[in-house]
Parts: C-alpha cells; sequence; structure tokens
C-alpha cells in the first residue's frame, strides 16, 4: 500500500474543507482547524488498478488572524492549491503561497483547483490569467464540492502527478 | 588522454646507429615521438613513486566513496570501513581520550541528561507508589516480603502493582507523519491508523512551533483520561503507544530500545521512503512486543512463605499482646476507679487516659478511705496516676456515723449509727452526755434527727443493779448500808432530772424480797415493809413520792438460790427497777 502526505492549502473559505468533508474519510472534528490549524483526512484514490492512500492535511486558510504553519508542509508528496474564483484575491494569494511553498520545497506537484464551479456566473477571476497559468505546465482542475464535479479527478490528478515526481 | 597515450606509444626499441642519411630520419622520429615518450616516463614515473599515488588518489577517494553510497552499496562500504574506523577510534581513545571526549559532548551531554531525568522520575513514581501503598495491609504484606527478600521496597510495589496495558502502538514516519505500521492487542477497538499517526504527527509540529522549543525536543506523551500516548521521537521515526493505565518510566526505556532497533535495522526503508509501507510490516513482532499487559500478581502455586508467615504471627502476637496489656491495664485502672467509688466518703466523677498518664477525678469526705490503700491492693503505681478529690462532706451514713463518734466521743458501751438523717445511739451512757448528744447531735451534718430509745442512762444501770439487805425476819436494814443509800437517792434524782429533759416521767419500782425460811403469808408482809422502809427514807432525801413504787414480792422473786447463807442473806433485800413513761400517758 503507498501512502502520501497531501496538502491542502488555500485562503481561508474557498471551500477546502467542503472538499473533503464529502469526498474523504473523515475521523476528527472540525474544531482541530481552529485549535491546532490542522485536520488529518484520508482519501483513497484508484490508479493504474493500484490502492493509493492520500493522507489529507486539511491545513486552516490563511487570514489576518492566521498564519500557516509552514512546518505541517514537511515531508507532503503533493498538495492541491484550491481558490474560491468568485473572490479575485483567493487566486493572487493562492500565487503567493504557491511561491513560498516552491521556495521551501521545490519540485513537489500541485494541482491548482478552481472551486465553486456551480457559482461560474460569480467568478471574479480573470480567466486568460487562469490559461496562460495553465500554459506554464500547472495543472488546474474546475470542481464543486456542492455538485462533486471535478472533485475525485482533482485528487487522481494528484496522485499521478505524485507517483511521476521523484520524491 | 593515458590509454591512448598508451596504446601509440611504441615500446623504445634498441636500434642501429643511423647512417647520416638517417639523421634526419632519426630528428623526425625525435620531433614526432618524443612528447609522447615523456610522456610515458612522467606516467612510469606516478606509478612507480608511491608519494605520486598518494596524492592522486587523495584527490579523488572523497568522492570515490560518494560514487560508492551513491550505487546503493553503502553496506559493502561499510564492512570495508567498519574495522578500520573501530580501531582508529580504539587508538585515538588509547593516546588521548580527550579529543573524542570533546567530539561527543554535544552529543553526550542531552542524551545523559535525559537519562538522568528518566531516571528521577521512575525514582518518584516508585516512591509515589510506595506511599500509596505503604499504609494498606497489601502494603504490610509487601512491607513484609521487602524484609524477607531484602530488596527495597518500593521495588517489591512496582513488581506488584505494575497494571496498565499497551493497546495500540505506532511506528510512523517522522518526515512525512505517515504510519508505517500499526499494531493493536486483541479487542481494542482503532480508528484509521493513518489518520490518526498524522493527526500525532500534526499535533507534535504544532507542540514544538508553539512552545518554541527545538527540533530535538518533543511532546513526550499526551494523557486524555485514563489513556495516554507516550512518544518517543528518532531521526526518522516515531513510535507512538497508546497506554490504558499507569505504565512506570521503564516503559520507555523498552520503547527507546525498540525504537533504536528499528533505526538500525530499517535504515535505509526509513531513509528513502517514499510512501510503501510493506517493508516495515517486517517491524511487527518487536512492535508486538510493546503490546503488554503489565500485571504481575504473584501465582497462587507459589510456595508458601513461610518467613512472612512467622512474621506475621510474630506481629500479631505482638499486636495481641499491646492489645491486651492496653485493656489489663484500662481494666485495672477502672477497678480502681470503680474502687474508690465504692468507698463510703468519695465520689468518682470521671476518669480516663490522656497523655499518657490516667486521671480520677471526684471528691472525697477527709473521714473517708485513703485511696492510696486501694492503689496498693490492685498493684497500680500511684506516679502513673494523678489523683484529683476535691474535700467535701459526705451524707453516706457510715461517714456521718464516724463524724458523729469523732465529734460526741461516746462512752465505752454506747454505739452511734446514722441512717437517713437520724442518729440512732445505744446502750448505756450518763445522763450529762446523753443530755449533751441531744444538744449537739443535729448540729453535725448529716444528722437531723436523734433516736435515744435504744440508750439507757447509766444512773439507771446504777440503781438497778443496787441490792439493799436486811437481818432475817426483820424489816430494817442491815447497818453500814448509808453509802450505798446515799447512792441510791443519787441516782434516783439525776434519773429524774434526766426523766423531766427527756420529756419523760420515771418511776423506780422499789421491789422487797425475803428468804424462803419462815411463813409465805408473813414473807409477803415482811417484803412489804421492807420496801416501805426503803421507800421512806428516800422519801425523807427528798425524792418525790410519786416517783416511788414500792411493793412486796416475798419469795416469788429470789434473787439467787438459797443453796447457801450467803445467797440466801442476798433474798432478804430491796432491788430498784425504773420505768420510764412519755410525761403526757404517766400513771
Amino acid at each position: 500500500m503507498i501512502q502520501k502526505k497531501v496538502c491542502m492549502l488555500g485562503s481561508f473559505s474557498v471551500g477546502k474543507t467542503s472538499l473533503v468533508r464529502r469526498f474523504v474519510e473523515s475521523i476528527f472534528d472540525e474544531k482541530y482547524h481552529t485549535t491546532i490549524g490542522v485536520k488529518v483526512d484520508k482519501k483513497v484514490v484508484k490508479l493504474g488498478g493500484e490502492d493509493i492512500t492520500l493522507v489529507l492535511w486539511d491545513i486552516h486558510g490563511e487570514d489576518v488572524f492566521q498564519k500557516m504553519r509552514m512546518t505541517y508542509l514537511r515531508g507532503m508528496s503533493g498538495y492541491l492549491l484550491v481558490v474560491d474564483p468568485t473572490r479575485r484575491q483567493t487566486l493572487e494569494d493562492a500565487l503567493s503561497l504557491q511561491e513560498r511553498v516552491k521556495e521551501a520545497t521545490p519540485g513537489i506537484p500541485c494541482i491548482l483547483v478552481l472551486n465553486k464551479h456551480d457559482l461560474l456566473k460569480e467568478w471574479e477571476i480573470d480567466l486568460d490569467r487562469i490559461a496562460a497559468i495553465e500554459q506554464r505546465g500547472q495543472p488546474v482542475i474546475r470542481t464543486s464540492a456542492k455538485t462533486g464535479q471535478g472533485v475525485e479527478d482533482a485528487f487522481s490528478r494528484l496522485a499521478g502527478a505524485m507517483l511521476q515526481s521523484p520524491s | 588522454m593515458p590509454e591512448q597515450a598508451q596504446r601509440r606509444a611504441p615500446v623504445p626499441q634498441p636500434v642501429e646507429k643511423p647512417e647520416t642519411g638517417d639523421r634526419a630520419f632519426e630528428e623526425l622520429r625525435h620531433i614526432i615521438v618524443s612528447p609522447e615518450q615523456e610522456q610515458i616516463v612522467e606516467i612510469r614515473s606516478r606509478l612507480e613513486d608511491p608519494g605520486r599515488r598518494i596524492e592522486d588518489v587523495s584527490s579523488v577517494v572523497a568522492e570515490a566513496i560518494q560514487m560508492r553510497r551513491d550505487q546503493g552499496d553503502a553496506a559493502a562500504l561499510s564492512d570495508a570501513l567498519t574495522p578500520t574506523i573501530q580501531e582508529t577510534l580504539r587508538e585515538s581513545v588509547r593516546k588521548d581520550p580527550h579529543v573524542l571526549a570533546d567530539a561527543l559532548f554535544p552529543v553526550m551531554g542531552p542524551a545523559i541528561r535525559k537519562s538522568i531525568t528518566e531516571t528521577l522520575r521512575s525514582m518518584l513514581e516508585s516512591f509515589n507508589e510506595a506511599l500509596e501503598h505503604s499504609i494498606s495491609w497489601r502494603g504490610i504484606q509487601w512491607r513484609i516480603e521487602a524484609m524477607r527478600t531484602g530488596k527495597p521496597f518500593a521495588e517489591i510495589v512496582l513488581m506488584h502493582s505494575l497494571l496498565f496495558r499497551a493497546e495500540q502502538v505506532f511506528l510512523i514516519h517522522r518526515e512525512t507523519g505517515l504510519a508505517l505500521n500499526h499494531v493493536t492487542a486483541a479487542a481494542v477497538a482503532t480508528q484509521d491508523p493513518s489518520m490518526v499517526a498524522g493527526m500525532l504527527s500534526a499535533i507534535q509540529q504544532f507542540v514544538r512551533d508553539s512552545f518554541g522549543s527545538n527540533r530535538e525536543e518533543s511532546l513526550d506523551s499526551m494523557a486524555v483520561g485514563g489513556l495516554e500516548v507516550w512518544i518517543e521521537e528518532g531521526p526518522h521515526a516515531v513510535l507512538a503507544a497508546v497506554i490504558r493505565g499507569h505504565a512506570p518510566a521503564a516503559y520507555r526505556v523498552e520503547m527507546k530500545e525498540i525504537l533504536e532497533s528499528v533505526e538500525a535495522d530499517f535504515g535505509a526503508p526509513l531513509e528513502k521512503f517514499a510512501g510503501d509501507s510493506g517493508p516495515f510490516r517486517a517491524a511487527d513482532a518487536r512492535l508486538q512486543n510493546l503490546l503488554v499487559t503489565h500485571y504481575r500478581e504473584r501465582p497462587k502455586s507459589e510456595r508458601k512463605p513461610r518467613l512472612a508467615i512467622a512474621a506475621g504471627a510474630l506481629l500479631l502476637a505482638i499486636l495481641v499482646a499491646w492489645v491486651s496489656w492496653v485493656t489489663y491495664e484500662a481494666h485495672r485502672w477502672s477497678q480502681f476507679a470503680r474502687s474508690l467509688a465504692a468507698h463510703p466518703g468519695i465520689v468518682v466523677t470521671s476518669y480516663g487516659k490522656s497523655g499518657g498518664r490516667w486521671h480520677v477525678r471526684g471528691f472525697r469526705d477527709p473521714l473517708a478511705g485513703d485511696p492510696s490503700d486501694d492503689l496498693a491492693r490492685l498493684g497500680l503505681d500511684a506516679n502513673d496516676a494523678s489523683l484529683d478529690l476535691a474535700p467535701f462532706y459526705s451524707l453516706d451514713d457510715a461517714i456521718v456515723t464516724r463524724r458523729a463518734t469523732n465529734l460526741l466521743a461516746p462512752p465505752s458501751g454506747v454505739m452511734l449509727a446514722e441512717h437517713a438523717g437520724t442518729l440512732a445511739a445505744s446502750g448505756a451512757a450518763s445522763a450529762a452526755w446523753i443530755e449533751g448528744l441531744r444538744q449537739r447531735a443535729p448540729l453535725i451534718p448529716g444528722v437531723s434527727s436523734v433516736d435515744t430509745t435504744q440508750l439507757r442512762a447509766a444512773e439507771i444501770v446504777s440503781l438497778e443493779s443496787a441490792v439493799l439487805t436486811f437481818p432475817v425476819g426483820r424489816a430494817d436494814l442491815d447497818p453500814g448500808q448509808q453509802a450505798e443509800i446515799a447512792r441510791v437517792a443519787s441516782d434516783l434524782r439525776a434519773i429524774q432530772q434526766f426523766a423531766s429533759h427527756t420529756d419523760q416521767k420515771a418511776v423506780a419500782s422499789i421491789v422487797g424480797h425475803t428468804d424462803t425460811t419462815g411463813i409465805e403469808g408473813t414473807n409477803q408482809v415482811l417484803s412489804n415493809q421492807r420496801a416501805g422502809t426503803v421507800a421512806a427514807i428516800l422519801e425523807r432525801d427528798g425524792i418525790p413520792e410519786d416517783a416511788l413504787a414500792p411493793r412486796g414480792v416475798g419469795t416469788t422473786q429470789p434473787l439467787r438460790s438459797e443453796d447457801n447463807e450467803e445467797n440466801r442473806h442476798l433474798n432478804r433485800s430491796v432491788t430498784f427497777h425504773v420505768n420510764l413513761f412519755p410525761a403526757s400517758s404517766a400513771p
């Protein structure tokens, strides 16, 4: 059985926990987010006939009150960078966070997740910018925690990328 | 390139001396071959000169070792180097131990500190356990066992009371927080180990980050109700044991040892861990070793500890002896208190033991018995007790009687006895003393009235013993009885006085007697005359006529049986008998 540590990163209230809540196994209360800043869950994905256990560290989104603890990222094999496209700032924050992560632990696979696809009409972000990011080789997946769209795909894509990655 | 040079350089052959025409060729050859020849010489000198060879190897030795390790053959490298390194270290220590000591100092310091801390904690736990169990019945049993086996008591306590169960053990990859292995005891409900391991790591990091400790210091344990999670960290792996109950510090030592063995035996898989926990299944057995229920109860089949039983019996005997002595002592003192209380004139209000001494409190009449007699009789030591008996007047009959006797000094033959406030006197006393008794007795504490009905005045006794004698056939007194007559008159006067003071009337019967000679009728007349004679004399002496009752009894009441002349003479006499009546009912 292969296990991988995966972090869920993104600003406060972009829907990380919602993604986790509906699609993964969870045993811990969500109050851990506000107390120690992280909650660990599990997602098993099938890849090439093999089960891969993703141990998800759902890390509390940064806000003015709470900074993310970078030490929680130690040993991760990949991460989902979750953005709420209805708030433009969350994309900026996500990209800036990605820079910090790259600096600390370079070469870790990352999927940029544009959540809340069910609210497409309310999206504020610049789609051209997203296209440019994709062109640079950054995988981008559109998901909806509400409808379940793209969620499995996001985890599977990340798992695939991690297995190819040397780390 | 040396290889090329070797291939291309011909081995120098001896050549014939060249002709002049050949000189040009020789020169040409020199020009062409010479540089390579020089290289060959250079190479040969390198190969043959050990100094140069050392120089060459030294420039690549580090890279060569690195490359060999990268090729994944670190084990062979270790095998090759280990003996040399060991020997080198040994030699270094032999020459100068300080070098290695200085180098190890930063590592040894924290290790020693940690070891000392663990030892102290272990000792403290033992001490606490010892305190907890020192006063229970089981504690006494264990103390006896400690004496019997010569082991420290704390060790015995630990041996018996290690009650804990390690329910789950996690082996966690330190860097990623992923579960490498997880074992559980039978019938223990568990959560998903990968999530629990992750959360444990997160909490570890949270604590380390939040409380500013360095990377080497970490959360050692967490406690939740009856559960504890003990965590031991190695360089690459973390061992977490979920313990129900209270494990001794020695369990941590066990954890450390197992973690060290895991780190040693799984060094490579730990270092290169990329999510595959497969290799760590081999650690199952040693993790299972940590799933222990440590509770050692002495097996029932164990040989009976005779010494312990003997010691127990001795202890019991001492206890019984002590309890008996205390009970006996208490019994003797209570006996003393009861015996004191039985004394007339002593009242015991309380007794008991305090401050190691017995106390008896109460009251004692000065005329009551001496308590020290009771102490001596019961074999008690007066120094062991304090007697606090305040003086008082007792109304106890015996004490009032004693008090009255002391104060009234009754003449011999008079008995005094007080009961219910009445002092009764019996016997004979002078009328004057009786008069004094009547006046003084009611003043004595405890006496409210006097009963003299059993008391006779001495004068009456004296009078009733008087005998006045007469010649044969005559009614005038034998001569020489004036003194006796005077005493009779004096007694009669005293009796009269006593009777009037006691509100009585005294009447003295004057009884005339005759002997049996002569005629009965004449004797009766003669006895009447004799009584009359005496009455007349007494009347003349001032005794009122109504206080005298003369009568003759003839021969009917002889004083003696007439077997000789002397007795017959005593029967020719007058005797007296006094009757006292209440004044109101007097005839």
